[in-house]
């Protein structure tokens, strides 16, 4: 606490800080419940179409897996290129 | 291929940028790991030089911090490390994903991250509290123009360093050739080893808080959120194997325990 002065404290409390720090708590939040839900899910749809596949021929399977592979690859892709900020100017 | 990641960015190339040139170590200050390099060319030679020279002229800089030992680092960032067991989980690679499209969607993730945490130590972190993009006073960051590959690399205060850095990655995610947005539309061939140099550069924005804003970082309550970053990226890097121990620099007695202790907790 040494190293920080007073001058420290009066920027810390501008208000240019205090929004530049909420926007980044709520930031993090935001993106590690989006995280962790994705990968849940994600896990519970892998297992889901093992299931299913394991009912299915065997040339059947591959083909159904790839197209599964597939729409999970497109769906990160667009996860991924979500408009962003930039995008409404 | 785009002329961007042409000009930006020249895959034969790589291991001009893994070299010691892009940054600088003072021998004087740690005189057991410094080793001297036989090969070392003659520019590095000069550079040294240099940089001791400029040492001893920056010691005199009132406002350059100097969180120097490895202990004060770790100890700062243990006091708040939570459990990583459910990050090292999430960095793994999907059954049936493409790397590719999974180390995007990571370096569009860590580029926001950082730019979060930076943004708020901006008041902070200004050309005159950190004239020189360092971590520690053993190392120091050097820009090199990606326009002008001939131009030796530059030191720079540490806001001018991000923000060239930033730029630089930025003209990366907006080029469709590099970062596709099109469905179907593959990643470039070079695109593994791009990722391992934004990711080796994106780490020195972390290196540079840990080691000169973090008393700031703690005060602002943000300490568990560049925690949590950090190790969320070192389990990314060690998945993936895209940094090695000596990019980690000063930070790589904390990095280290950060995954053994992930280690421990599966």
């Amino acid at each position: 606490p040494g190293r920080i002065g007073r001058e420290f404290y009066k920027k810390a409390n501008s208000p240019k800080t205090k929004r530049l720090v909420t926007v980044c708590q709520m930031y993090f939040l935001d993106y590690y419940c989006d995280l962790f839900d994705y990968v849940i899910s994600r896990r519970d749809r892998i297992k889901q179409v093992e299931e299913i596949l394991d009912g299915l021929p065997f040339q059947e399977r591959s083909l159904q897996w790839n197209n599964y592979v597939g729409r999970e690859r497109a769906f990160l892709r667009k996860k991924r290129t979500k408009p962003r900020n930039k995008d409404f100017h | 291929m785009s002329s961007f990641l042409q000009s930006h960015f020249n895959s034969s190339a790589i291991p001009t940028i893994r070299s010691t040139r892009t940054f600088r170590r003072n021998p004087d200050l740690s005189p057991t790991k410094f080793q001297q390099d036989q090969q070392q060319d003659q520019q590095q030679q000069q550079q040294q030089a240099y940089y001791q020279q400029e040492l001893h002229s920056a010691s005199s800089i009132p406002g350059q911090r100097q969180v120097s030992s490895h202990k004060e680092i770790r100890q700062y960032a243990e006091q708040t490390l939570g459990s990583g067991s459910a990050l090292a989980q999430a960095v793994k690679l999907p059954k049936g994903e493409d790397v590719n499209e999974w180390l995007a969607v990571h370096v569009v993730n860590f580029y926001n991250q950082l730019n979060m945490l930076y943004g708020t130590v901006t008041e902070f972190c200004s050309p005159s509290t950190c004239p020189r993009m360092i971590a520690t006073q053993e190392y120091e960051y050097l820009w090199q123009d990606p326009m002008n590959r001939r131009k030796p690399p530059v030191s720079m205060s540490a806001p001018g360093y991000v923000e060239a850095l930033m730029t630089w990655i930025q003209g990366f995610l907006d080029d469709d050739s590099v970062f596709p947005t099109k469905m179907g539309v593959p990643f470039p061939r070079q695109f593994p080893a791009l990722v391992r140099t934004i990711m080796k550069r994106l780490f020195r924005v972390y290196a540079h808080m840990y080691c000169h804003h973090f008393d700031e970082i703690n005060e602002l309550g943000l300490q568990t959120h560049l925690n949590t970053s950090l190790k969320h990226f070192v389990l990314f890097c060690r998945e993936f194997q895209l940094l090695s121990p000596k990019d980690y620099g000063p930070m790589d007695e904390l990095v280290s325990r950060m995954l053994d202790d992930d280690g421990k907790s599966k």
